[in-house]
């Protein structure tokens, strides 16, 4: 068979079946759109955040630590010579407004010194539009604009900061290095080194966070920055304590975040494009019902079964073509509107919708699973007997035992291929393909057990009328497509529902978190002789259960004389290694994680604390508490004695303000952090670091409404003392997860759409058997209404079995990730379980009429002629 | 001289309703190169069967068909698909077109699938030597059932088939297109000097045959020769 005879007779063989076939493309372009989208998005998110690594970064290289980066750290010793160098110190505070004396609003403010040229790389969008330093000096402040409406400050107002009066000199509009999507925890305040060194804020608070950016010099080799990269963390004397970041990795947090959510998106994209593969096999199959005497013909008139399964092959793979094409434009399309449709979740500065890749990565799984799904449905080609052409009843061929194998094989194969593609992860992909097997299975047992059940329902003797018994019937038909409907919408519902009882359960976890009798508001960094005046307010506003723990800020310097350097620093060579791999695609998540504890527990600046008795909510797990009178005691939480690599009779030494304490580990506990009490990983025995210097933390429950109040006198008062309000902090952490909820609910939406597309299109393919059951129905005497009634039984069953299994599976589902993935408790959820079966019974119904309003409009007569 | 189609011993059975049904029974027949053989018999005598066996449609339960001295019934579906390009057309009672493609489309398709250099212009000799030269570019559906039946016969001949298998062609049409179509094949016939295998329940449509071959209950009840010198066959241009 020649090439143009082959591409002939596959342009001759796709006639007449047009219509049949717009529903294949349906189906498949809203998986492709899905997936697209989502590819999409996050491609041009990484693109963005590469193409302005500089400016997300502000600079060149970045050092970022918990203490002061050296003033004099050599940059020529790291090869950095004429490098130009920025500091800056971020912490959390409180802001006042209104001049010294006066009672004003607070709001908590992240504020950052500036000390240099800022920003290196980007803009600093300011009003007025002039360079920062000359904006901010002793005296004066640039604030975010958002600070002025909640204070109902202007431009030259007094705002208080760690209480010292500041004049605002200025607005920011945007920072380069301030990502709009990442949390925070209040708007921005800028102010000079000068300026700070008037408040009380240094020297006291101890969680200030230090950063110095770095400009390389000009002509300085952009290949190089990795090696300046090694010889600055050389160059640094505690390198353990810092994190150095290049512009190259470009925010590897925020990337890092963003391909995680891309490959999980990925994975609920990629299921709607299941769901639409069930489509796209079910039209095939259709479709190959109605050409089978034209296949007998063909293979009558000579052609052999490798010629014709190519030619059937080829017709799939150009409407997965089709399908691909049109659902790459939907996806293009969502792509452009997302930004508008969700401000808060994606950043539009950084959209760049042009992503070939995500193109690319569309069509080939849209052609690809076309062709999968089709395989099984295509391989009837092989069976169409010739003797077709005389007897319509002619036996099929038999089944080619390998083909089958073959298929089965391939479109497994597939599945797995795919996920793992989407998710770059052999064990996502597994599981994800394990999964979905084992819950079609599922869906599929249940579907054939309810038409089995119906089957044997004794109808005659079945009260209710005779459409209602028609309706049950229609399901227990031989031949009825009821499975794969089922199976497509019940894939749907489980997904939207089980991430929605997911989201549920976490956002009113995060609501009724806070027990009862919990602390409302924490208040850090007090002075040890400010307490008594801030319990005082505190009693003023009427706060009950106030609590105050002595906090020591202290360095690990060596467990069981090992220097922490020295551990940190074997693991620092290993992470480096790690990166690389990383770099190269490469999948750990666990064992990263991991390390990461390990060496955040080493280098965190540790808090100790020291008390006699243990809170309620402390139980110890091994050893003793404060029992040996020769040692000095320490009592350690038993997950962060595991990071520690701690045991009973280990040594820790502290080096607090360059005084070293030892302390030995003789108890370790456990903590129950649901409680929202104060509770420290290391609690020191009493008479150990007494004298040692010192903050408080309070905890206190507070009358509500009371908040701002309290927040306002104390920053009157104790400027450097910082209220944390407990609340609001859950507030905006369920916000981020609403923001994650919607991106999935949205792209479930698609798999819920594909199921119904599924259901419409499986009622369309027997619209002309319909056609001829509405007519015989009509001919017998049931009225237009009766025969609606029959078919609306009929898809509301559908819809019920699916909405049925695909609740049930969605529970199951929700379980196990709150349960084992949150390691949270489960609650029943009626409410949303119900609805998600009453609009699956409700869109079954819908789509179903709709398929067969051709059908129901038809007269008897034109059908029965036609017989 | 080797016989066109050689049967020995044929025999096909069928399972029904638990037990094998025997629909042809030891049938032993021998086929000249261009002969005309009718095959008649009353309905489920095996005809159509036998028609299929010898079309590689389906296969004997026992028995040999040789086709040109080969035997077929072992080869594969492949082969079998081969063969029937290569040397055989067919002519069928439901007409058989392709309902996507045009009239000229269906009789161009065996001439693709066997790729001569001449194919459309054999496929448009072929339109006209039925008469339909001016609606090649009609769908079937747009044809008469005479008309389909004549692109039918158009196509069954235009790859010049060494044998041409006909299944009740007149079966589903008026007295007077069935002859006139009957006219044509025979015509055809006679022009290409294609050995022709006609099954019919008509004894009139059989009397055109140069043999007769009666079939009851799968075994061949009679044969019967006709006298060829005494009768004229008409010609194709007067049947059109």
């Amino acid at each position: 068979m020649s090439l143009r005879f082959f591409l002939a007779t596959l342009a001759r063989e796709s006639r007449g079946s047009r219509a049949r076939l717009a529903f294949f493309v349906a189906c498949l372009s809203v998986g492709v759109a899905a997936v697209v989208a989502v590819a999409g998005m996050s491609a041009s998110l990484d693109e963005g955040i590469r193409v302005e690594a500089r400016q997300l970064l502000a600079a060149d290289l970045a050092i970022n630590g918990r203490r002061p980066i050296p003033p004099d750290l050599d940059l020529a010793k790291a090869g950095l010579a004429g490098a130009q160098r920025t500091d800056l110190r971020e912490t959390v505070t409180v802001a006042l407004s209104g001049p010294p004396g006066t009672a004003g609003r607070s709001q908590l403010v992240e504020l950052k010194v500036v000390d240099g040229d800022y920003p290196f790389y980007g803009t600093l969008d300011l009003r007025p539009q002039r360079p920062l330093s000359e904006l901010i000096g002793p005296d004066t402040v640039v604030v975010g604009s958002e600070l002025l409406s909640t204070l109902h400050l202007k431009q030259g107002d007094i705002l208080r900061i760690g209480g010292a009066p500041f004049r605002i000199a200025g607005v920011v509009l945007s920072e380069p290095d301030r990502v709009s999507v990442s949390f925070t925890l209040g708007p921005r305040a800028f102010l000079a080194p000068s300026g700070l060194a008037r408040t009380q804020l240094e020297g006291r608070g101890s969680r200030i966070g230090y950063r110095a950016l770095l400009k390389l010099p000009p002509g300085f080799p952009a290949q190089s920055i990795a090696a300046a990269k090694e010889r600055l963390e050389l160059a640094l004397a505690d390198s353990s304590f810092y994190r150095i970041e290049t512009y190259k990795e470009a925010q590897p947090a925020l990337r890092s975040s963003i391909d995680r959510v891309d490959r999980f998106l990925g994975l609920v994209a990629l299921l709607s494009l299941f769901v639409g593969g069930i489509g796209v096999a079910q039209s095939v199959r259709a479709w190959l019902a109605s050409r089978l005497d034209a296949i007998a013909v063909l293979k009558c008139l000579g052609m052999r079964p490798r010629e014709l399964f190519p030619l059937y092959l080829g017709q799939t793979a150009l409407l997965g073509l089709a399908g691909s094409v049109v659902g790459i434009l939907i996806g293009s399309a969502v792509q452009l509107a997302l930004p508008s449709l969700f401000p808060d979740l994606i950043p539009a500065e950084l959209i760049r919708p042009w992503q070939p890749t995500a193109l690319l990565r569309g069509l080939a799984l849209g052609i690809g699973v076309a062709i999968l799904f089709s395989l099984p449905s295509l391989s009837a080609v092989l069976r169409v007997p010739p003797a077709r052409v005389l007897r319509r009843d002619a036996e099929p061929l038999p089944r080619h035992r390998w083909a089958t194998a073959l298929t089965l094989l391939a479109l497994g194969g597939g599945v797995w291929g795919m996920a793992t593609l989407q998710s770059r992860s052999l064990d996502l992909g597994s599981r994800f393909t394990g999964g979905m097997v084992l819950v079609t299975a599922a869906l599929s047992a249940a579907a054939l057990f309810i038409s089995w059940l119906v089957r044997r329902l004794p109808r005659e003797s079945m009260p209710g009328r005779i459409w209602m018994r028609h309706g049950l019937a229609a399901i227990a038909r031989p031949g009825a497509s009821t499975v794969s409907a089922i199976v497509a919408l019940g894939l749907g519902v489980l997904v939207v529902l089980g991430m929605s009882l997911v989201e549920r359960r976490l956002s009113n976890q995060l609501a009724t978190a806070i027990p009862p009798d919990a602390p409302s508001a924490f208040l850090i960094d007090i002075q040890p002789d400010q307490w008594p005046g801030v319990e005082g307010i505190l009693r003023q506003q009427g706060a009950t259960r106030i609590d105050s723990t002595p906090v020591i800020m202290a360095r690990l310097s060596a467990i069981d004389g090992r220097p922490v350097e020295q551990i940190a620093g074997v693991d620092r060579r290993e992470r480096r290694r790690r990166e690389r791999e990383e770099e190269e695609g490469q999948d750990r998540g666990g064992r990263r994680d991991r390390e990461g504890a390990k060496r955040w527990a080493l280098t965190r600046e540790q808090r100790l604390t020291y008390m006699k008795d243990l809170p309620a909510d402390n139980q110890i797990v091994e050893g003793n508490l404060w029992t040996d009178p020769d040692v000095a005691e320490v009592s350690v939480e038993k997950d962060f004695a595991e990071d520690l690599g701690l045991k009973l009779g280990s040594v820790l030494r502290f080096d607090i303000q360059g005084v070293p304490v030892e302390v030995t580990v003789t108890s370790l506990r456990t903590v129950d952090w649901q409680t929202f009490g104060i509770n420290f990983f290391l609690v020191v025995e009493p008479g150990v670091l007494d004298k040692a210097p010192q903050l408080r933390l309070a905890a206190a429950r507070l009358p509500k409404g009371s908040e701002q109040g309290l927040q306002d006198a104390l920053a009157a008062s104790y400027p450097n003392v910082t209220l944390l309000r407990v609340r609001e902090i859950l507030e905006k952490v369920a916000g981020v997860l609403a923001r994650i909820g919607v991106g999935i609910r949205f792209l479930g939406g698609f798999t819920v759409l594909a199921g119904v597309a599924i259901l419409g299109g499986a009622v369309s393919a027997g619209s002309a058997r319909r056609g001829r059951e509405v007519a015989l129905l009509k001919t017998l005497g049931m009225t237009r209404r009766g025969v609606v009634g029959a078919f609306a039984v009929e898809y509301a069953l559908i819809g019920l079995v699916a909405g049925l299994i695909g609740t049930v599976g969605a529970a199951v589902l929700a379980y196990t990730v709150v349960t084992r993935g949150f390691e949270l408790t489960w609650a029943f959820q009626p409410l949303p379980m119900g609805v998600a079966l009453a609009a699956s019974v409700v869109l079954a119904v819908l789509a179903g009429l709709a398929a067969s309003a051709r059908a129901l409009e038809r007269r008897p007569i034109e059908v029965l002629r036609a017989e | 001289m080797i016989p066109r189609i050689d049967i020995s011993q044929l025999t096909r059975r069928l399972p029904s309703g638990g037990r094998d049904l025997t629909i042809l029974d030891r049938v032993d027949l021998s086929i000249a190169p261009g002969e005309f053989v009718a095959i008649l018999g009353p309905s489920g005598s095996g005809k159509s069967t036998l028609l299929a066996l010898m079309a590689g449609l389906d296969r004997p339960t026992s028995g040999e068909i040789r086709i040109d001295g080969e035997p077929i019934q072992s080869l594969s579906e492949d082969a079998l698909a081969l063969l029937r390009r290569r040397k055989l057309g067919f002519v069928f009672q439901s007409f058989q077109l392709l309902g996507n493609l045009t009239a000229r489309e269906n009789v161009l398709l065996p001439l693709e699938l066997l790729g001569p250099d001449d194919a459309p212009a054999r496929a448009d000799e072929m339109l006209a030597a039925v008469g339909l030269q001016d609606r090649g570019h009609h769908y079937p559906s747009q044809l008469s059932g005479g008309e389909q039946q004549r692109v039918a016969l158009a196509r069954g001949f235009a790859p010049r088939p060494a044998i041409l298998l006909a299944d009740e062609p007149t079966g589903n049409l008026d007295g007077a297109t069935g002859r006139r179509i009957l006219e044509i094949l025979t015509g055809l016939r006679q022009r290409e000097g294609t050995t022709l295998v006609l099954v019919t329940h008509d004894p009139s449509v059989a009397a055109l045959a140069d043999r007769s071959i009666h079939l009851r209950d799968g075994r061949v009840e009679r044969e019967e020769v006709a006298q060829r010198e005494t009768e004229p066959v008409p010609s194709l241009s007067e049947a059109l």
